[in-house]
């Protein structure tokens, strides 16, 4: 079903096809054989010499080649980042992600912070999953200073979590649709979105960055009013979710753009360090939920979905039946919801004891982890944020040579990065 | 000098004056309806600030232009830079002259207005290719060589689907292929395939959705146009317009009968009520596939520059010759 | 603000127990039977296991513990950098994944300070790429080997290391006893051919 077509480059054919082999092969990239270095100044930078074999041969340009700078202003590149991109005609050759326009430190800035501080600086990271940046903080902390949350909170805290999963997932659909200029479903995403974020809002008072997890609890309880609000959009969330369902899934030309675009099989994605939907989506069914339940996750059920196909289309559609499979989970949490307090006796301020903690969550993106290292302070020593989109945007040099530009925003949408992430 | 070439000479004076001044209204009134339409299938408002329904939003982006500072590139090259807004905004302008609007409402009734007016409106090609190449931007360059690759690719199958058309009617001549029509019926009726193919390849021609290769702002940034503003980019900008509702109208000219009133079908009315009759009956359908285009635009993905053209050259370019064949045929054979 | 220059003493030594009835304890004695040497470096708690190696050593144990059936940690959860504090050393924490395990393994590999070089494990993880070239942007750790190791987050011609714990935020250098340490990045100390033009023209006076 997913035969993969590639585009053969109009002046050297063997060419992408021996870098599919190597890549198949595990080998690294051919290095150039011709060519002249370029320089930075063919991308509107001072020029200096390149500092890594790697950088030479992206800016090596063989006849014919050019570089072409995707970002940091452009309409597709989901914030600020810019693409090196180097093509032949529109056939790309070889691509390099330029990150950093976004990277605010926030790691140093939380190893300055109070423990209960530092909920807040993890928030802007990844935008859009803001309540599991806040998560893996939570269970970290929690481990360092030997406090449980109880349970109804970490009931409340699945629920958040995955409210956040359903409208990140969904935007998702909406910004593959925009990459590959359909406009409509952005929109009804935003719709979808909206509603989520306000009932969020309405447990945790804010509407982006909800500041909602604390160390051994969160901040408020669910009362009736945000049940019953609940219960209302529960009634009509699939309704955007399936316009776009609509519009989308079965169109002739959005599958013809995507099926067997950007083949990414699950020894490849893992050894990229691919996770999350993207990789299941190329058939492997990791899922940090399943692999190392945290919270109350080993209390509900559900499967680990996959899809085998590895390429946009499977990711697009793991995109979507994890929408579903969220909407179920947040049926059985409402089920099984106890009664009780929701926040442990915890300190404004607090000095775990000396110790390191591990603590991973499957975000919306994939493995998002925490590393918190205590001295003992009123600070952590270190605190350590892997983000899942940095990771996995390293796919994009694997899978673009031979493909054509337009491919390029279509690929790299179908991996969601979110770049307040990537650049912390 | 004689009375009637002093007449001629003023009559065209007039006919092209009035066709300048419609390309402005009718460029609003599609602006309007893409902005309000596209809104209300993304469960939006659209404009709806100045003016009743926010009729007047495209006259404050017509001003807007007017007011915007004429940026050009340092390495520009000045005179191509300048030439291409016109050559694209004359292309959509000249091809309206043959626009058969209504009996007796056409200003210039050529016998050969059909090739006319496919050869003028292939000339934004050259626009835009210039412009891409003037700009000294690499999306522009990029840009200007997907408008050269898709327009001519597309030009082809267009021009065959209409020979069909021509073929049938007997005729280059739009008022006659619309008589022809009074007689006989629509043309989509004898031409199904024809119009399938005429209307694919039309928005593939003035770069409508789901073929807008050449601005197609999730990849190329805005194709040829990404140096221009202001007024330079306002040309652009209303050339396309202009061509969405051009191209409709050929359209309707060719395949639905024009002005002819499709009830009781097909019928026209003599006289000066006549051709109100008739510009009342063409604008509806013309703007009816107006709509068709902006509806499209809301609901589909963009096409792959690959697939576009893999399309052009394996499937409507076959069928087109194919079409062509079969209509000869039938009407050697039934010496129609 | 705490003074961040003199190490912390806590840091070394943290609470740490081994307990092979822990749900991770076959991990454990696994990790014992096939990492003899490594023995005394084994440690768990709740839903960790961790493994102290040298620095020059990660390739090779990473790789056992990748390809060992048994053991099969075939995927990298992440790689990151610990500054110790500047009379200290440097740690390169990988945390790895194994379905076999209910737990994370977490390898720390000791990076001498005065000469922070290890080799790359993009041989063993093509994705580790990303992380390393972090680690070398934000703590100036050197992976040798790597095809591609420049600077990530911060342009090219910068020349800390904003991570590092003698690196401060400008409200702790302004009351810390910091004192003769510049930590801040200053434009002008950007170019440095400007002194090697001065000195250079200096010993042509003389």
């Amino acid at each position: 079903m997913t035969s993969e077509v590639r585009i053969p480059d109009p002046l050297h054919p063997e060419r992408t096809e021996e870098a599919r082999l190597r890549a198949a092969a595990g080998l690294a990239p051919a290095p150039s054989t011709g060519g002249e270095y370029a320089g930075f100044e063919s991308v509107g930078l001072p020029d200096r010499p390149p500092q890594t074999e790697r950088e030479r041969e992206v800016y090596t340009l063989d006849e014919g080649e050019m570089l072409v700078n995707i970002g940091p202003q452009h309409p597709s590149t989901h914030g600020v980042m810019r693409l090196v991109a180097k093509v032949r005609g529109e056939v790309v050759v070889d691509i390099d992600p330029v990150l950093g326009y976004l990277h605010r430190g926030i790691e140093k800035l939380c190893e300055n912070a109070t423990y209960t501080t530092v909920m807040t600086y993890v928030d802007p990271m990844d935008y859009l999953s803001s309540m599991h940046n806040e998560h893996a903080p939570a269970i970290a902390f929690e481990k360092l200073y030997g406090v449980k949350a109880p349970r109804r909170a970490e009931y409340i805290r699945a629920l958040v979590v995955e409210l956040n999963r359903v409208f990140s997932h969904g935007l998702m659909m909406g910004f593959q649709a925009l990459d590959m200029g359909g406009l409509t479903p952005i929109l009804y995403a935003f719709i979808n979105r909206d509603e989520v974020v306000d009932l969020l809002a309405s447990i945790s008072g804010q509407r982006m960055l909800f500041n909602f997890f604390r160390v051994g609890g969160v901040n408020f309880d669910a009362n009736d009013e945000f049940f019953s609000r609940l219960g209302t959009w529960r009634a009509g969330v699939l309704k955007t979710i399936e316009m776009n369902e609509r519009i989308l899934t079965d169109n002739e030309i959005f599958r013809g753009r995507t099926i067997g675009m950007g083949v990414l099989s699950g020894s490849e994605a893992m050894a990229l360090g691919v996770t999350g939907p993207s990789l299941r989506a190329s058939g492997v069914p990791f899922d940090v939920r399943k692999a190392h339940p945290y919270s109350i996750y080993s209390e509900l059920e559900f499967e680990v979905i996959t899809h085998t196909g590895g390429d946009v289309y499977a990711r697009y559609l793991q995109r979507v039946a994890e929408i579903k499979q969220s909407i179920h989970l947040i049926d059985q949490i409402v089920d099984k919801m106890p009664h009780g307090p929701v926040q442990a006796q915890v300190p404004g301020i607090i000095r775990p004891k000396p110790g390191r903690a591990y603590a991973a969550v499957e975000s919306p993106r994939g493995l998002y982890s925490v590393y918190a290292i205590s001295d003992g302070g009123p600070n952590p020593y270190r605190f350590r944020m892997r983000d899942p989109s940095f990771v996995s945007l390293q796919a994009m040099p694997k899978l673009m040579p031979g493909r054509l530009i337009a491919d390029t925003m279509a690929v790299m949408a179908s991996f969601d990065p979110v770049m307040g992430g990537v650049d912390k | 000098m004689d009375l009637d070439l002093l007449l001629g000479v003023g009559r065209f004076l007039l006919a092209t004056t009035l066709l300048l001044l419609l390309t402005v209204p009718t460029a609003f009134v599609v602006i309007q309806m893409e902005l309000k339409v596209i809104a209300q299938m993304q469960l939006r408002y659209g404009p709806n600030r100045i003016g009743p329904w926010g009729m007047f939003q495209s006259t404050i982006h017509g001003f807007k232009f007017l007011a915007k500072e004429d940026h050009m590139p340092d390495q520009a090259d000045r005179t191509t830079f300048t030439l291409a807004p016109w050559m694209v905004y004359m292309a959509a302008a000249m091809s309206m002259l043959v626009i058969p609007w209504a009996p007796g409402a056409i200003a210039a009734d050529f016998n050969i207005g059909i090739v006319y007016f496919f050869a003028i409106i292939g000339l934004s090609v050259v626009g835009m290719l210039i412009a891409g190449w003037a700009s000294y931007n690499k999306y522009s360059l990029l840009g200007g060589l997907r408008s050269a690759a898709q327009m001519v690719s597309y030009e082809i199958p267009l021009t065959l689907s209409v020979v069909g058309v021509v073929v049938l009617g007997g005729t280059l001549n739009f008022r006659e292929v619309i008589e022809w029509q009074l007689d006989h019926g629509w043309m989509l009726l004898w031409q199904p395939v024809g119009w399938g193919i005429f209307y694919i390849a039309s928005l593939a021609e003035i770069n409508r959705t789901p073929f807008d290769m050449v601005e197609a702002d999730s990849e190329l940034v805005a194709g040829p146009f990404t140096e221009y503003s202001g007024m330079r980019f306002g040309f652009f900008f209303f050339a396309e317009y202009v061509a969405l509702f051009i191209m409709s109208g050929i359209m309707v000219a060719l395949f639905f009968g024009g002005w002819l009133a499709p009830w009781p079908f097909p019928a026209q009315l003599e006289g000066f009520g006549g051709t109100l009759y008739g510009i009342f009956w063409f604008f509806l359908k013309s703007y009816l596939f107006v709509f068709v285009a902006v509806w499209l635009r809301a609901t589909l993905p963009r096409v792959r520059v690959d697939q576009l053209m893999g399309m052009a050259w394996k499937v409507l370019l076959p069928l087109a010759m194919l079409n062509l064949i079969v209509t000869a045929g039938v009407v050697v054979w039934l010496k129609l | 603000m705490a003074d961040l220059r003199r190490p912390r003493p806590a840091a070394k030594q943290l609470g740490r127990r081994r307990d092979l009835s822990a749900p991770a304890g076959a991990l454990v004695r696994l990790l014992l039977d096939r990492f003899a040497d490594l023995a005394p470096t084994v440690w768990t708690d709740e839903d960790t296991v961790e493994v102290r190696i040298d620095g020059e050593r990660n390739v090779e144990v990473l790789a056992r513990l990748r390809d060992d059936p048994e053991l099969n940690f075939f995927m990298l959860a992440d790689a990151a950098a610990v500054d110790y504090g500047p009379t200290e050393h440097f740690e390169v924490v990988y945390h790895l994944y194994s379905d076999l395990h209910p737990a994370w393994l977490r390898v720390r590999a000791r990076v001498d300070r005065a000469d922070p070089h290890l080799p790359t494990i993009t041989g063993l993880w093509e994705g580790a790429s990303f992380h390393e070239r972090e680690m070398y942007d934000m703590m100036g750790i050197v992976f040798d080997g790597s095809r591609d190791l420049r600077r990530i987050y911060m342009s090219p011609d910068y020349r800390s290391f904003p991570q590092r714990k003698d690196f401060l935020l400008p409200d702790d250098a302004a009351d810390s006893p910091a004192a003769g340490v510049d930590p801040l990045e200053r434009p002008e100390t950007w170019d440095l051919s400007r002194f090697v033009e001065a000195a250079t023209s200096s010993e042509a006076e003389s």
